[in-house]
C-alpha cells in the first residue's frame, strides 16, 4: 500500500455509507528501531491547509486559535481501502461533519428541505 | 430500466441539452459574419466533446469514482486545486450567462426589460433544484430542449446548397476580420466542449450507478447524442448564414438574432426562437448550478447527490443555493448577455487544457481503468483539439478586447 497514493486524498465512507470528508491528512507514529507505522488518519480543520500553503496554514490556525474542525480517525477503524475509504465510525457525530451540521442547520430553516 | 429506453434517453438528452445561450450565440455569430465558412470549428468542437463525455462516463463506469473525485485522489489537493478554481470560475460565468439567456427570452416574449425577469428566473432554477430530481432535470430540460428542432426545420426550409456546407467543414482563411474569425473560432469549441458538461454526465453516471455494462451504451450516448446536438448547432448557423449573412446584417444587436428563425418560419419561428431559448439555457443553467455542486463537493468529500433531500446533503445544496443569486447578479448589473456569453465561450477554450490534460493522465492510468484505457485516436484528438483552441484563445481573447 502507498500512503500518497492509495489513502491521502482518498473519499472517506463512514459505516452507513455516508461521505464524510476525504482523507486529508495521515498521522504517523515513530517507533524506535522499527519502521514508522500509520497511527491515524486526518479528515478536516487546517490539515488540508497544511498540504497546500505553510503559511496560510499558519495564518489560518492564528485567526482560529486551533487547527479547527480536526477529526482523527484510528487507523484500527479503518476497515477497507478500495475505490474509497471505508471507516468503522459514524459520521454524524463526527467533528469531521462540523459544518456539514452547520451548513444543515441553515437549510433547515428553508421551506422544503 | 431498458438499455434501449436508455439509449434513447441519452441521446434526448444529448440532443436536447446541447442547444444553450453558448452554442446559440456563437453559432449565429458565425453564421451572420462569416457564412458557413466556421463550420468545421463546430464540427471539432463537437468531436472533441464526444470524445470527452464517453470519457467521463467510462471513467465512471469502470472506476467508479467521478471526475473531480478521481483528480484530486490521482493528483493530490495542491495541484487538483488548479482545475477546481479554474472549473469553478469559468462555469459560474457561464452560469451567469445561460441566465442572461432565459432572461432575454422572457424578455423577447413579454418586453419587460431581462433584469427584471432576474430574480424570478433565479427563484425558479432553484426550486427545481431544490425539489427536483437529478432524473428530472437531466431528462425533463432535455425533452422539452426537444423545441431546438425548430433550427433544423428553418435551416432546411432555407435549402442551403449542399456543396457550399460540406466547404465550410475544412477550415480555411478568412477574407476579412481575421481577429474576429479565430475569436468566434475558438468560442464555438468553447461552447461545444464545455467542461460542466462532463462533471454533470459523470455525476449522473456515478449517481444511477453505471458499471462496466453500461460502456456500450455510454458509447452510443456519447456518439450519438453529441452527434445531433451539434448538428442543431449546425442547424443555427446554417440559419445565421443565410439569414443575416446573405442579407448584410451584422448581428451586434441581440434583439436582431430572432430574425433567424422568423425569417423562414414567420410568427411562429420567432416564438420556437423565444421558446427554444428559453428552454435551452434553463436547462443548461440547471446542469451547470448542479455540476458547480458536483464539483465543489465531490472534490472536498461532502455528500452529495441531486436526488436526496437538501437537508441529507446541506453543503452540497448550499452551494448551488449561494451560486444562483450571484450569477444572477452579474445579470443585474446591466451587462450585455451577448458579450458575456462569447466572452465566457472564449474563456472556456482557453482553460480547455487545465481540464483535459488531468483528465487524459486518468483515462491512460490502468489503476482507474483496468483494460478500458484510451486508445491514440481519443488521447489525439482531445489533446490536439484542446492545445490548439488554447493558444488560439490565448491570441485572439486581447486582440478582440484591444482591438475591437
Amino acid at each position: 500500500m502507498l500512503l500518497g497514493r492509495d489513502v491521502l486524498d482518498q473519499q472517506v465512507i463512514d459505516v452507513a455509507g455516508h461521505e464524510m470528508g476525504k482523507v486529508d491528512g495521515v498521522g504517523l507514529e515513530l517507533r524506535d528501531g522499527e519502521p514508522a507505522r500509520v497511527a491515524f488518519i486526518v479528515i478536516g480543520g487546517t490539515t488540508l491547509l497544511w498540504r497546500i500553503h505553510a503559511g496560510l496554514a499558519r495564518w489560518a490556525e492564528r485567526r482560529l486559535g486551533g487547527e479547527g474542525h480536526r477529526a482523527r480517525i484510528p487507523w484500527q477503524q479503518v476497515l477497507k481501502i478500495g475505490v474509497d475509504v471505508k471507516v468503522d465510525v459514524k459520521a454524524e457525530r463526527s467533528r469531521a461533519l462540523h459544518w456539514e451540521r452547520w451548513a444543515r442547520h441553515v437549510i433547515r430553516r428553508i421551506p422544503g428541505s | 430500466m431498458s438499455k434501449l429506453l436508455e439509449i434513447a434517453l441519452g441521446v434526448v438528452t444529448g440532443i436536447g441539452g446541447f442547444l444553450e445561450a453558448g452554442s446559440l450565440a456563437t453559432a449565429a455569430q458565425a453564421g451572420a459574419a462569416f457564412g458557413f465558412r466556421l463550420v468545421w470549428a463546430l464540427a471539432l468542437g463537437t468531436v472533441c466533446l464526444a470524445f470527452m463525455v464517453e470519457m467521463a462516463g467510462r471513467l465512471a463506469s469502470v472506476s467508479h469514482h467521478t471526475l473531480p473525485d478521481a483528480m484530486r485522489e490521482r493528483f493530490g489537493i495542491r495541484f487538483f486545486l488548479v482545475p477546481l478554481v479554474t472549473v469553478a470560475l469559468v462555469s459560474f460565468l457561464v452560469l451567469a450567462s445561460e441566465i442572461g439567456g432565459v432572461c432575454l427570452a422572457l424578455q423577447f416574449a413579454t418586453g419587460v426589460p431581462l433584469r427584471w425577469w432576474v430574480a424570478p428566473v433565479i427563484l425558479g432554477l432553484w426550486l427545481f433544484l431544490w425539489k427536483g430530481t437529478f432524473g428530472m432535470v437531466e431528462k425533463g430540460a432535455s425533452l422539452l430542449g426537444l423545441v431546438t428542432i425548430a433550427f433544423v426545420v428553418g435551416a432546411l426550409k432555407l435549402g442551403p446548397s449542399p456543396a457550399e456546407l460540406a466547404a465550410g467543414l475544412l477550415p480555411s482563411l478568412p477574407g476579412h476580420d481575421p481577429a474576429k474569425y479565430w475569436f468566434i473560432a475558438v468560442s464555438i469549441v468553447g461552447a461545444s466542449v464545455s467542461p460542466y458538461l462532463f462533471y454533470f454526465y459523470s455525476a449522473g453516471a456515478v449517481e444511477d450507478g453505471w458499471d462496466e455494462s453500461y460502456l456500450g451504451i455510454n458509447r452510443i450516448v456519447a456518439g450519438g447524442g453529441m452527434a445531433f446536438g451539434g448538428g442543431i448547432a449546425a442547424a443555427v448557423l446554417v440559419c445565421a448564414a443565410m439569414v443575416l449573412h446573405s442579407g448584410g446584417i451584422q448581428v451586434d444587436r441581440y434583439e436582431q438574432i430572432p430574425m433567424i428563425l422568423s425569417s423562414p418560419l414567420g410568427r411562429w419561428g420567432f416564438r420556437l426562437f423565444v421558446a427554444s431559448l428559453a428552454i435551452g439555457c434553463f436547462g443548461a443553467a440547471l446542469e451547470i448550478a448542479l455540476a458547480l455542486a458536483y464539483l465543489v463537493a465531490q472534490g472536498l468529500g461532502w455528500r452529495w447527490g441531486e436526488s436526496l433531500q437538501p437537508r441529507q446533503a446541506a453543503r452540497f445544496a448550499l452551494v448551488y443555493t449561494l451560486a444562483l443569486p450571484l450569477a444572477g447578479l452579474v445579470i443585474v448589473t446591466g451587462i450585455d448577455p451577448l458579450k458575456l456569453t462569447i466572452f465566457s465561450m472564449a474563456l472556456t477554450a482557453l482553460s480547455l487544457p487545465v481540464t483535459v490534460v488531468p483528465l487524459l493522465v486518468l483515462m491512460n492510468d490502468p489503476q482507474y481503468l483496468g483494460d478500458h484505457t484510451n486508445g491514440w485516436l481519443g488521447n489525439a484528438a482531445v489533446l490536439a483539439v484542446s492545445v490548439v483552441a488554447c493558444v488560439v484563445a490565448l491570441v485572439a481573447i486581447p486582440l478582440q478586447i484591444f482591438g475591437g
